[in-house]
């Protein structure tokens, strides 16, 4: 039996069904991100196993233990909130200690917690502060802090970056990652931010709707997305329809099916290209745009838009207006 | 801005300060001076602060007061904070109701709520026709409103649903998370809001003497009945009042400030 | 999620709503229609004796009268002062706002006594008037309608300025820019932008005002004992006081002043709401 299982698992709020009889495993020491755009159902799926939601069909496994009727205070799980939700009356440092005095430990043993917990999160010479004197990504450190000192079996995140600005993100993401690596801690990470996903996860369940659409660790999602719904929110694939992809290629799809195309996957010149295993066709350059290291021109194909992305050296060497050849191999063309 | 306009606003505000003023300023002159058969009053005396600071009645009706202000006020605010707990942790859709229920005593305000409590207690069985019972409670339902808006407006300002969750997650129950989270970080507004209902059953007259005016005599009832015997006695009386209201009041200010000076720094 | 315990919570707010809000005014309103002394069935008598005996006829009246008309008046000062302060601003307004505080405190037994001591017959405003000779001050009827309303117009003041002076801070400067950049005046700024936006906050003060009036009774009470006709004396003295007592018409008179009382703010509610906007 995997350390965390879902179970058929169905949730309404009122004629809205939520959940979809989701079943899901999780092994222990994992970090899954539940990834999907906003009311899909991951968020709910997250609140479920805290207790915070109650679910309407199912079960839920934790540890080998079923919890699916159990109060959140009895599930020993600890949770990371999107607004942090500390308690603004208490500094950091009994922000911290607060759970554990709730289980009647002794001083000395909270002290030395809370001061490892501090450390843990890097925020030592904060302990006296009160949360309104803080950044939003210090405040968030202290809610991961008051989670991780309770040694919870599972660690949930709700969207703990999205009120964080750009800068603090990446160093937030980078801390949460090491932190439940060292403890050894199960994460289950909630996100609508693909890259924040590929970055953090060992295993990505994307949602759709109240049904997990595709399952995988981040390369196997990124490469082989298993429907229009996967190509269409991860990536920047461009979905052909089958007559779309005979006007682009000039040829038939047998299976009639839509096809999925990376814009990396391209291959973009002034000359004709020729390689073996590959589609040819030439297009107009619409527009370009710069992307960081990546520039990104739209090609028209035979009066379809195709994105296409080049490595950003040094310059724009397609003008907009010029004609191109343009080549992506058999293999990169995922059918869906 | 024109300075000519300007110059109309200060004297309207100084016209109606003026206004204001004229009463609790003679007020407090004629509480000083024994005679004021002229234009300017005569014979300064502190004699009239003198016999009300030694009589025994006017110590015994101010201490009721403070016992008729503080104990249903005590009361409401924790009858009020358990509704709110259902009604913030489980059934938030209720609010309409409770919100219903404690603005009413708005339109029964004045005279009508103590007269429709003494035409329906008046013959009941004990506790009820109690006048004290009925005072307290009376009390109760008069400052609903107050003590009402004061909690929710807090609750309206901040993330309850946030920190209830996050106390629920580190092991705390629902009615703890409550009771030691939620509670403990309105308290300003709790104190603001009892300060000010206090201050109303302070200055109440019309409950106390349609129900246990002579009962329970309250500080108010007091002035009442000093006003028939000695105009500068009862003007000292007004002040010494007065002055202790404008203390509650003036509490309430400096907290409030407070309150909005923390809210700038956060 | 069975348990249901956390329900005992409501139980003592549901419990002190009932028995001492809902249920004394339920049996009011029963008790109006009762006949006196204990009779049997239901009756109208007290609501047609409300309407035909002067004495209650001139209360209703004399109440409506000074409930709307101190009120009127104390919105017209507010607005005019609510004005003044949000074109003062800064240390002004503060001290001001301080001072309405203070004087709304002011109110009942001891307002009364006041004005006592300033107008009535040995008080310092009627010798000052006399020594100096304006008749006015020297011969103002305090104990008359006039005087009656010179009290409530007092009370009316501060509470309603306090009541107008955030709505006056809701009014933004850049609208009254935008009125002169148009060619407008600051008369054409009040017609049409300012008297509007205000409006909903306007009759709401203007309810608060009219209820808190119509309801007073300390400061009748103790400034004209039971000599004068208004609804709050004409209903305390049929439960309390040296006439006989008759709950069951008291009961009537107090459903007419509830009436009132709901009427006004239910008018107001609802003409704020068409005018586009609540009634604070």
């Amino acid at each position: 039996m995997a350390y965390i299982e879902f179970k058929n698992v169905e949730k309404y709020f009122g004629s809205n069904h939520v959940l979809k009889g989701i079943h899901m495993e999780i092994e222990k020491g994992q970090f899954v991100t539940l990834l999907g755009p906003s009311g899909c159902g991951k968020s709910t799926l997250l609140r479920c196993l805290a207790g915070l939601e109650t679910i309407d069909g199912g079960e839920i496994y934790l540890d080998g233990e079923e919890i699916t009727h159990k109060e959140p205070k009895d599930r020993n799980i600890g949770m990371v909130f999107q607004h942090y939700s500390l308690f603004p009356n208490m500094t950091v440092e009994e922000n911290i200690a607060f759970g554990l005095k709730l289980k009647k430990m002794d001083n000395a043993e909270i002290k030395r917690r809370v001061a490892d917990a501090i450390r843990m999160v890097e925020l030592e010479g904060k302990e006296k502060q009160h949360p309104v004197n803080l950044s939003g990504g210090q405040q968030q450190r202290v809610a991961l802090a008051r989670s991780i000192v309770m040694e919870p079996k599972v660690l949930l995140l709700d969207e703990p970056l999205s009120a964080i600005d750009a800068k603090l993100r990446k160093s937030l993401q980078a801390s949460i990652k090491q932190i439940t690596k060292k403890l050894g801690l199960t994460a289950v990470f909630v996100t609508h931010d693909q890259d924040e996903a590929m970055v953090m996860s060992d295993v990505i369940h994307l949602f759709h709707d109240g049904q997990i659409e595709q399952s995988g660790d981040p390369v196997s999602v990124y490469t082989k997305p298993v429907s229009s719904f996967a190509a269409g929110f991860i990536g920047n694939y461009n979905l052909l329809k089958p007559e779309e992809f005979e006007l682009v290629t000039g040829r038939k799809r047998e299976d009639n099916r839509e096809v999925a195309l990376r814009p990396e996957t391209f291959s973009i010149s002034h000359q004709p290209i020729m390689n073996e295993d590959e589609y040819h066709f030439e297009g107009i350059v619409e527009s370009n745009s710069p992307r960081g290291n990546v520039l990104r021109y739209t090609v028209n194909i035979n009066g379809i838009p195709i994105h296409i992305d080049a490595l950003f050296r040094s310059r724009v060497l397609f003008e907009d207006g010029s004609k191109v050849y343009v080549s992506v191999a058999e293999k990169n063309c995922i059918a869906l | 801005m024109t300075t000519k306009k300007k110059t109309g606003a200060g004297i309207v505000i100084t016209a109606v300060v003026i206004y204001l003023m004229i009463p609790l300023v003679f007020t407090f002159l004629y509480s000083l001076f024994r005679e004021w058969m002229d234009i300017l009053p005569s014979s300064f005396t502190l004699r009239a602060y003198g016999e009300i600071f030694t009589d025994m009645v006017f110590w015994l009706s101010v201490g009721r007061t403070l016992i008729i202000s503080v104990v249903p006020i005590g009361i409401c605010m924790t009858i009020v904070l358990l509704a709110m707990y259902v009604i913030v942790v489980y059934h938030p859709e209720w609010d309409k109701y409770m919100k219903i229920l404690c603005t009413m005593p708005y339109s029964i305000q004045g005279v009508i709520l103590p007269i429709c409590v003494l035409a329906l207690y008046a013959d009941a069985p004990e506790p009820f026709s109690n006048r004290i019972f009925m005072l307290t409670s009376t009390y109760c339902i008069v400052v609903l409103p107050y003590i009402y808006q004061g909690v929710r407006n807090n609750l309206n300002g901040m993330n309850v649903k946030g920190m209830l969750e996050a106390a629920q997650m580190l092991g705390a129950g629902k009615f703890y998370s409550f009771f030691h989270i939620i509670v403990p970080n309105i308290m300003n507004g709790i104190v603001i809001s009892s300060m000010l209902a206090m201050a109303i059953v302070f200055g109440d007259f019309v409950v106390i003497n349609m129900l246990a005016g002579n009962y329970f005599p309250t500080a108010q009832m007091y002035v009442y009945e000093i006003m028939k015997k000695s105009s500068q006695k009862t003007c000292a009386i007004i002040m010494v009042l007065f002055a202790v209201t404008l203390l509650i009041s003036m509490f309430v200010f400096l907290r409030g400030a407070d309150d909005k000076k923390e809210e700038k720094n956060g | 999620m069975r348990n249901k315990a956390y329900l005992l919570a409501v139980i003592p707010f549901v419990m002190l709503a009932g028995m001492f809000e809902i249920l004394p005014v339920l049996a009011t309103i029963i008790k109006s229609f009762l006949p006196e002394g204990g009779g049997v069935g239901l009756t109208l008598e007290h609501y047609i004796s409300i309407f035909t005996k002067p004495l209650y006829v001139s209360a209703v009246k004399n109440s409506l009268l000074i409930s709307a008309a101190s009120a009127a008046i104390g919105l017209v000062v507010a607005f005019a002062a609510g004005k003044a302060a949000c074109e003062r601003g800064g240390r002004v307004k503060k001290v001001f706002m301080s001072i309405l505080n203070m004087v709304s405190n002011f109110s009942g037994v001891p307002l009364a006594f006041s004005f006592i001591i300033l107008f009535g017959n040995a008080g310092v405003i009627t010798i000052l008037g006399q020594k100096l000779g304006i008749k006015l001050l020297a011969e103002f009827p305090l104990y008359t309608t006039w005087g009656l309303m010179l009290t409530y117009i007092y009370f009316q003041i501060p509470l309603a300025t306090l009541l107008l002076i955030p709505a006056f801070d809701s009014i933004r400067k850049e609208w009254r820019e935008a009125v002169s950049i148009m060619g407008g005046t600051d008369r054409t700024f009040w017609r049409k932008v300012g008297i509007p936006v205000l409006l909903p906050s306007l009759l709401g003060t203007f309810s608060t005002l009219f209820a808190n009036a119509i309801s007073a009774y300390a400061t009748a009470y103790a400034l004209l004992m039971n000599n004068y006709s208004i609804l709050p004396i004409r209903i305390a003295e049929q439960f309390k006081g040296d006439i006989v007592q008759r709950p069951e018409f008291g009961s009537a008179l107090a459903v007419i002043l509830i009436l009132i009382m709901v009427f006004s703010m239910t008018v107001t509610q609802h003409v704020a709401k068409m005018t586009g906007g609540t009634a604070s």
